[in-house]
């Protein structure tokens, strides 16, 4: 028989732990030292088994069951006693247990709980504005620490652990807390996971009279050998709050909490489950936000290596300009994301030519970054042995064949200029680099195949001759495939007439017109590739 | 980016729908596709490019690269109606040398040499 909520008999104990209700729900509830005790004493004055609550029609009645030290009711020693509101119980000498006998409503009450739970929660949300004011990486840790704290004193448990799921949908134990706000040694309870996960699954809450009479007995062994029978497990439902209408916001079940206790205490009771179920919707949406501020300090950490990796690829690159004895050079790369594909180096050789690279490896960010830095390095330790330019690039292609990235190419232009203005370039399917010369305008399309595709690819190349003035202007595909707002692409024609425009222009001079001149064509519109140029002036 | 596949005689013909681009991962569902016909045991692909208004470096290396895998497994891939833009794209990249292509789907399957055309 169960008595009408509101009105039903209870005991609130109150010891070390802190303080928790136990209903007088069933026939006959045990008082003792004994684990399997209803209300448990852990005190050497105290008998295995103590003393009894027999209820019967809504009468509480009190018996010693010849215990040691005898049972007592507001300070006097009883055999037997009808408990009244309000009666005092002590077994033995032991007086850090307090029990008391209540009946009615004007005790404090559950729903006081989860108010004292829902402030709590208030309090929660503006620690963790303060832990976000301190750039805390630990707010996730201690929102749970909280939330646990919250449900161990909401429902008098003992013990509680939160798992959450993770991308694969699996349940990871995060945090565990013991009664009296402390974190457990150990990183997880012995406990089955397959309460957490049927709650998970189903997203009901399900509660376990006691563990011994369960199916699952023998996997709870390392539980029941605790002393612990009792399990309230309810899952972490978050609901989203969406601002436009048609979304539909279903709940999402981001973890389970898991409470358990030696005593059924109060985890059954409806009010604490109602009080639990706000604490556990409201701290859902606390760890959330946890979880989501931690993924932005992560993010903020990337962005800070992107921003190191920038520089360090920045200063692989050569400094922009050189002067020679016979030449005037000037390059410049400009990434549209932190790192890019692009590279360009200038090199001397031993016969006394300059050499000088461009290139563009296909793709963009951190993996284009990286085997453009490989192709530099292999480059560099290439370059002074190789007496053909189209040599260098079989050497390239080799070693990048070799350290095979699959579907990854780079394609490159490479040119070595002597000093009596003989200019031998050889081009691996990058777009044709633009040789100015008095005379006008003509291509640099000599080479072969796309550079790390193909073993044993071979590679052309030409020799032409220049007088002083004449220039080269090599670029990646990032400059004539700018685009501006309206899509249109800034294109050869409009590169050809920026140079034209700026004729007898120092190297360093041409560069930053033509840079200009694609910056002021894109406008607003975002630079959806990497912009390198170089150009070599032979000066004779 | 979408990918259509049917036979005729011999020849597998894939129809790509859309850009083929590192950003829509266009990429990635190539090479799946590639790998899954080489793995069915095709030795004659023709790639249908006839509805792909865009391919960037990268999936310009997934359609190189889908030309070795499918020449490592025996086979031949070519091109069918390839865009001005990938001609030139080709062009640039001296590829144009390495991938057959063809203007119209029959001229593809005559060299194909496909049987029950």
């Amino acid at each position: 028989m169960v008595a009408p909520e509101g009105v039903a008999p209870r005991l609130l104990v109150t010891d070390v732990l802190g303080r928790r209700f136990i209903a007088l729900d069933k026939a006959v509830l045990t008082l003792g030292r004994r684990s399997e005790s209803d209300v448990r004493v852990a005190d050497a004055g105290v008998s295995r088994q103590h003393a009894e609550i027999h209820v019967k029609d809504s009468v509480c009645l009190i018996r010693d069951c010849g215990s040691k030290l005898g049972t007592y009711v507001n300070g006097e020693r009883r055999a037997e006693h009808v408990l009244t509101h309000g009666d005092h119980i002590r077994l033995g000498e032991n007086t850090d247990t307090s029990i008391v006998f209540l009946l009615g409503d004007d005790a404090p009450s559950q729903e006081n709980s989860a108010i004292a739970a829902a402030t709590e929660l208030r309090h929660m949300a503006g620690l963790l504005e303060g832990l976000r004011a301190l750039g805390s990486s630990r707010v996730l840790e201690d929102v749970l620490a909280l939330v646990l704290d919250a449900a161990i004193d909401v429902t008098g448990a003992e013990r509680g652990f939160i798992m959450l799921a993770n991308d694969q949908q699996r349940l990871e134990f995060k945090l565990a807390r013991v009664r009296g706000r402390v974190t457990p040694a150990g990183a997880t309870f012995d406990t089955s996971r397959k309460i957490p996960e049927t709650v998970y699954a189903t997203g009901k809450a399900a509660f376990v009279d006691d563990l011994l009479d369960d199916a699952m007995s023998v996997q709870h062994a390392g539980t029941v050998a605790l002393g612990i029978r009792h399990v309230l497990c309810t899952p972490l439902m978050l609901v989203q709050f969406v601002e436009r209408r048609e979304e539909r916001a279903e709940p999402r079940i981001i973890g389970v909490l898991y409470l358990d206790s030696r005593e059924k205490g109060t985890l059954r009771s409806a009010a604490t489950r109602g009080a639990l179920d706000m604490l556990s919707s409201e701290a859902a949406v606390a760890i959330e936000n946890a979880r989501l501020y931690r993924e932005a300090l992560e993010r903020a950490k990337l962005e800070q290596e992107l921003k190191v990796a920038a520089a360090i690829q920045q200063s692989l690159l050569p400094p922009g300009g050189r002067k020679g004895e016979f030449f005037t050079a000037a390059g410049s790369s400009v990434p549209c994301r932190a790192v890019g594909g692009d590279f360009f180096d200038y090199v001397d050789l031993p016969g006394g030519q300059f050499g000088f690279i461009l290139g563009d490896v296909a793709g963009k960010g951190s993996p284009a970054a990286l085997l453009a830095a490989a192709v530099l390095g292999m480059f560099s330790a290439e370059a002074g042995y190789q007496a053909h330019a189209a040599s260098v690039l079989a050497r390239l292609n080799h070693g990048l064949f070799r350290r095979r990235v699959e579907a990854r190419f780079v394609t490159t232009f490479y040119a070595m200029l002597a000093p009596d203005g003989t200019l031998t370039y050889t081009n691996g399917g990058h777009n044709p680099p633009v040789l100015v010369t008095r005379d006008g305008i003509r291509r640099l399309e000599t080479g072969g195949l796309v550079l790390g595709l193909f073993e044993g690819a071979t590679f052309e190349e030409e020799t032409v001759r220049l007088t002083p003035g004449d220039y080269v202007m090599a670029f990646s595909d990032g400059v004539t495939e700018a685009m501006n707002e309206s899509g249109d692409e800034y294109g050869d024609d409009r590169l050809l007439a920026a140079l034209a425009g700026h004729a007898g222009a120092s190297p360093q001079g041409l560069l930053e017109a033509v840079v200009a001149d694609v910056r002021g064509f894109c406008g607003h519109a975002l630079a959806h590739d990497d912009v390198t140029a170089v150009i070599v002036r032979y000066d004779g | 980016m979408q990918l259509d596949q049917r036979t005729v005689g011999d020849v597998v013909i894939v129809t790509i729908r859309g850009e083929i681009t590192l950003n829509k991962g266009g990429d990635v569902v190539l090479k799946d596709k590639v790998r899954s016909l080489v793995q069915q045991g095709y030795k004659k692909a023709l790639i249908d490019l006839g509805d792909v208004p865009y391919v960037d470096s990268a999936g310009l290396g997934e359609l190189t690269q889908a030309y070795v895998s499918m020449k490592n497994g025996g086979g031949t891939l070519k091109l069918v109606r390839v865009t001005k833009r990938l001609k030139d794209l080709l062009a640039i990249t001296k590829l144009v040398t390495v991938f057959e292509s063809y203007d119209t789907e029959a001229a593809a399957l005559a060299s194909f040499g496909a049987a029950g055309v």
